[in-house]
C-alpha cells in the first residue's frame, strides 16, 4: 500500500483509544490475534515496503492540491452573459463536490466514534451527533433533491422557493 | 430371428469346440454355461489397463479455453509486468504543499506515474479545456446578438423604408416620356 498523505498537512482531531485496564488474568484474545497478525501480516508487508522504497531512491514527485479563484457567483451575473453563467456554474459544482466531501468526512468522523464507544455510543458522542445532524440537514436542504442534472440554476430556483416559503410562513 | 439365434448357437458351440483354443476339457462342453475362470490378480508397471472411454467430445470447449487463456495472457502478462515495474521502480507521487509563487504544471496534480504521463502526453490541461468552452461559448454569443441585430434591423428597414433592404428598384423617372401629359384633353 502507497504511504498515506502527510498528516501535517491536512491535520487529524487527537486520537481518543481508551487506556487498557485489565483485571483478569485470561489472555485477550483480541490481543493474540492482533499481535499473530502484525506478525504475520504486518511485519512482512513493512519490509517489502521498504525494500522498495530502497530501490526507488530519494528522487521524490510531488503532486499538489489545485487552488481555484473564486469567481462571480450566478447572481451577480449580468443577464445573458454566458460566459458569467458558466464560470458561475462551474464554481458551483465545485462548491457541490467540496461540500459531498465535507459531508463525508463528518460521517466517518461519527462512524469511527460509534465504533469506539460500542454500545454507549448514544450519550458519548454527542458532539458528534449533532454536527452530523447539523450538517446532512443543511446538505438536504441546499442540495437535496436537485438530482443528476443538478446546476447552479435550479439549487438557486430551490433556494428562491425556500425564501418564499420563509416569508409566507412569517 | 430364429435363425439368429440358431447361428449364434452353432458359432459359440463351434468357438468351444475349436481344437486350438480349448482351455479345459471337461463335461460342460455341451452345455450353454462357460467355465468361470480364476480371477488372477495381475500387477502391471502402468497404470492399469488401457480403456477407450466413449465421452462426448470437449475439443471444442478444450479450444475455446487454450485460446482464451493464451489471448488473455498475450497482452495480460506484459501490461502486469510493465505496471510492476513502474509501481516498483517510479513510485507514486507524495502530496505537498504548494511552493511560494510557483504553478505546478497540470499533470502534477495527480498521483499515479502513469496517469501523470497521460495528462502529461495526451491531454489539454484544464485550464486549456475551459479556455476552449469559454472561446465556443462567445462565439456562440456573439452568433446569437448579431442575429438579433440582424432581425431587429429588418424590421426597422421592412417599417421605415429608408434602409438600403427593402428597396425595389424602380424605372428611372428621367426615362418616363411625360409628354402625353402636357396637353390635357388628348
Amino acid at each position: 500500500m502507497p504511504e498515506d498523505h502527510d498528516k501535517d498537512v491536512y491535520p487529524q482531531p487527537p486520537r481518543q483509544t481508551p487506556v487498557v485496564d485489565k483485571q483478569t488474568t485470561l489472555p485477550n484474545p483480541a490481543l493474540i490475534l492482533s499481535k499473530l497478525f502484525y506478525y504475520s501480516v504486518d511485519v512482512p508487508v513493512t519490509k517489502f515496503r521498504g525494500i522498495i522504497e530502497g530501490i526507488q531512491g530519494d528522487k521524490k514527485s510531488h503532486y499538489y492540491h489545485q487552488k481555484f479563484r473564486r469567481v462571480p457567483e450566478l447572481t451577480e451575473c449580468q443577464e445573458g452573459d454566458y460566459l458569467c453563467y458558466y464560470e458561475a456554474e462551474m464554481q458551483w459544482r465545485r462548491d457541490y463536490k467540496v461540500d459531498q466531501e465535507i459531508v463525508k468526512v463528518i460521517q466517518e468522523r461519527l462512524r469511527a466514534c460509534q465504533q469506539r464507544e460500542g454500545p454507549s455510543y448514544r450519550q458519548n458522542c454527542n458532539t458528534e451527533l449533532k454536527q452530523f445532524d447539523q450538517v446532512s440537514k443543511a446538505f438536504q436542504l441546499r442540495y437535496g433533491d436537485l438530482g443528476a442534472y443538478a446546476s447552479g440554476r435550479k439549487c438557486l430556483m430551490k433556494q428562491k422557493e425556500r425564501m418564499m416559503a420563509e416569508t409566507q410562513k412569517a | 430371428m430364429v435363425g439368429m439365434s440358431v447361428l449364434r448357437t452353432a458359432a459359440a458351440f463351434a468357438a468351444r469346440l475349436n481344437p486350438l483354443k480349448r482351455t479345459c476339457q471337461s463335461s460342460n462342453l455341451l452345455s450353454r454355461t462357460v467355465a468361470r475362470s480364476e480371477q488372477v490378480v495381475v500387477r502391471h508397471g502402468s497404470h492399469g489397463k488401457r480403456m477407450f472411454i466413449i465421452k462426448p467430445t470437449d475439443f471444442y470447449d478444450r479450444r475455446f479455453l487454450y485460446l482464451l487463456r493464451n489471448y488473455i495472457l498475450y497482452t495480460g502478462i506484459p501490461m502486469a509486468a510493465l505496471v510492476t515495474f513502474i509501481n516498483v521502480f517510479v513510485g507514486e507521487a507524495e502530496l505537498a504543499e504548494t511552493p511560494e509563487g510557483y504553478e505546478p504544471e497540470h499533470w502534477e496534480y495527480y498521483k499515479h506515474p502513469i496517469t501523470r504521463w497521460i495528462a502529461r502526453t495526451f491531454y489539454d490541461s484544464p485550464v486549456k479545456d475551459y479556455e476552449k468552452m469559454m472561446a465556443l461559448i462567445q462565439i456562440e454569443t456573439e452568433k446569437a446578438e448579431m442575429r438579433q441585430q440582424q432581425l431587429e434591423v429588418r424590421r426597422h428597414m421592412r417599417e421605415k423604408g429608408d434602409g438600403p433592404w427593402f428597396q425595389i428598384k424602380t424605372l428611372d423617372k428621367n426615362l418616363i416620356d411625360n409628354s402625353p401629359k402636357s396637353s390635357p384633353d388628348n
